[in-house]
């Protein structure tokens, strides 16, 4: 894999609107014209010059606009949380592999806590494909819900899962994917590793292919630092993944147990 | 042997190709997986005694043919050698360990304890431009450069290597290494630079100081190593900005006998070791070479 040249150098963007969903969770819409187009899945990273520069994975992106869901973890998402409409802001990417959603085929789109960022993102890309999707998003309770109002405008059946019960359905969003699973060829599912890893197994239990967004702490973004090294793979999260197929991840020694 | 198989002092590669320090940082399996993809031989991270985190990002910072990083020797620290070393040699090539350290006696440490857990080899980073108390502030003193390689070339049997930079001394400092039983001399290291985003109007790096690599280095680097061939003739493993098969043959008509590759994995992936080893060859074919030794140091027969 090669990276474009375009991918490299900063591009300035501005705020345009901040969205607030719940407690220490906010979304920034940038306008930006001529930062590359994103596949949902993959990820740029946002410097904002004198703090940090943070990997993350649109939640939209298109006609020179993407917005950013953001959860507030530390001195630089804390100054992200309280930056105004027409601040500058710094972006380079698109790095990575996103979601294959090239096949015509029943999508299952899995999102858990703020993970459903680049699985409404590719509700987005589905829709206008026009390819059948549903999306299932878990969080932990109603307060922390993102997208499924938006996912239901664009025509998806949707619905929230909330660990206490607060709105939706009450349990994990696993639970439900096991009740819908055998209607959908594909699953994208992107959220915290235990939910990743249980997602991994109910796809294989059901002969459905799975493709998982993974994390961990991505520093260069391009595959210099070795930051981002999926333990016992030989994986590298920014250049092979973020988004890998459980097969691949299964095959390279990735263990569901250890999560 | 085979026409592109070489040796760096007594360290014997199936091709002159080594994944150089700090690119796919320490992890076993990746290193690995370099050497599957083509690799002669790989080399880690530099490790450190204590474990390190490095800087903050942005660690990188892309310019006109190269880039800028301070990475700030991030390492999971000497304790995980053998960790990574057993990953490493999953690939079936020679494991080059890069040592960075403030004392003799650090430096000795964790190269016994390398070469104790199966390195092949160790490099002393004498070079890294951008880490107080490491690297290049070491390397400038060619008096403490000695005193460190003796120290550890006699303790160990693998084979030492130098990493050196660009200095004003770094001839003096080659010289007193290869005194001191260094087998051979790694050049170069990054150069130490700055890049200014003029929209943010800051130094993008946190650390404000990086190191450069990348293609806008490799003049520089074939200029060392020819000037260290040509006063020493000791085994070089030529690094700095080697994009493509000619790159890699310039430093072998100029004394490597071997060469390093980094920043171009970042931008072309690990198929490029493939890539340049063919190029090689047909270079060889079509120059009427038989194999590489018959290219190492070319450029200065009389």
């Amino acid at each position: 894999m090669t990276i474009g040249m375009t991918s490299l150098r900063y591009v300035r963007g501005y705020i345009d609107e901040v969205i607030t969903h719940g407690p220490g969770l906010k979304s920034l819409v940038i306008n930006i014209d001529e930062l590359p187009v994103t596949t949902p899945g993959q990820f740029i990273m946002l410097w904002i010059p004198g703090y940090e520069e943070i990997p993350l994975s649109p939640s939209y992106h298109a006609n020179g606009v993407i917005r950013l869901t953001i959860r507030e973890r530390g001195p630089t998402t804390r100054k992200i949380h309280n930056m105004d409409i027409g601040e500058p802001v710094f972006l380079r990417g698109p790095y990575g592999a996103g979601f294959d959603l090239s096949r015509r085929a029943r999508y299952l789109l899995v999102g858990g806590g703020y993970g459903a960022a680049p699985i409404i993102f590719a509700g987005y890309v589905l829709h206008r494909k026009g390819f059948e999707s549903m999306y299932i998003e878990g969080v932990k309770s109603r307060e922390y819900a993102l997208y499924t109002e938006e996912a239901g405008k664009l025509g998806m059946e949707s619905i929230l899962v909330t660990e206490d019960g607060s709105s939706g359905y009450k349990g994990l969003v696993t639970d439900y994917v096991e009740k819908y699973i055998d209607a959908y060829d594909i699953v994208l599912g992107c959220g915290p590793e235990p939910m990743l890893n249980r997602l991994i197994e109910i796809c294989l239990e059901h002969g459905v292919e799975c493709q998982v967004s993974m994390e961990r702490y991505i520093k260069c973004g391009v595959g210099i630092c070795g930051s981002c090294a999926l333990e016992e793979t030989g994986l590298l999260v920014c250049r092979d993944g973020p988004v890998f197929n459980a097969r691949k991840l299964l095959g390279a020694g990735y263990e569901v147990g250890r999560g | 042997m085979t026409r592109l198989s070489t040796r760096v002092s007594s360290l014997k590669l199936v091709n002159p190709l080594v994944l150089a320090s700090g690119i796919l940082g320490n992890d076993g399996l990746l290193l690995a997986r370099a050497a599957k993809a083509g690799f002669g031989a790989v080399t880690t991270k530099s490790i450190t005694v204590e474990p390190r985190k490095g800087y903050d990002t942005p660690i990188i910072a892309f310019v006109d043919s190269g880039l800028l990083n301070a990475v700030g020797l991030s390492n999971p620290g000497y304790k995980a050698l053998p960790d990574i070393l057993k990953g490493a040699r999953e690939g079936g090539a020679p494991v080059i360990v890069s040592i960075a350290a403030s004392t003799p006696d650090e430096f000795r440490m964790i190269a016994s304890y390398a070469e104790e857990h199966g390195a092949d080899a160790v490099e002393l980073n004498l070079s890294c431009p951008h880490v107080k108390g490491h690297g290049l502030q070491i390397g400038q003193d060619p008096g403490y450069t000695y005193e460190i390689v003796k120290t550890v070339s006699s303790s160990v049997d693998i084979p030492v290597f130098i990493k050196v930079g660009v200095t004003d001394n770094l001839m003096e400092t080659v010289s007193r290494s290869l005194d001191a039983g260094a087998d051979a001399i790694v050049a170069i290291n990054t150069l130490k630079a700055m890049a200014i985003d003029i929209y943010a109007k800051k130094p993008i790096l946190s650390n404000k100081y990086g190191g450069l690599s990348g293609p806008a280095i490799h003049p520089v680097a074939t200029r060392v190593v020819y000037e260290i061939y040509r006063e020493y003739s000791p085994p070089i493993i030529g690094v700095g900005g080697v994009s493509k098969w000619v790159d890699a043959v310039e430093f072998m008509l100029a004394g490597a006998s071997a060469v390093g590759i980094g920043t171009a994995v970042a931008f072309k992936g690990l198929s490029i070791a493939r890539e340049i080893l063919e190029g090689i060859e047909e270079y060889l074919d079509s120059e009427g070479f038989s194999s590489i030794e018959d290219i190492i140091g070319y450029v200065h027969r009389k």
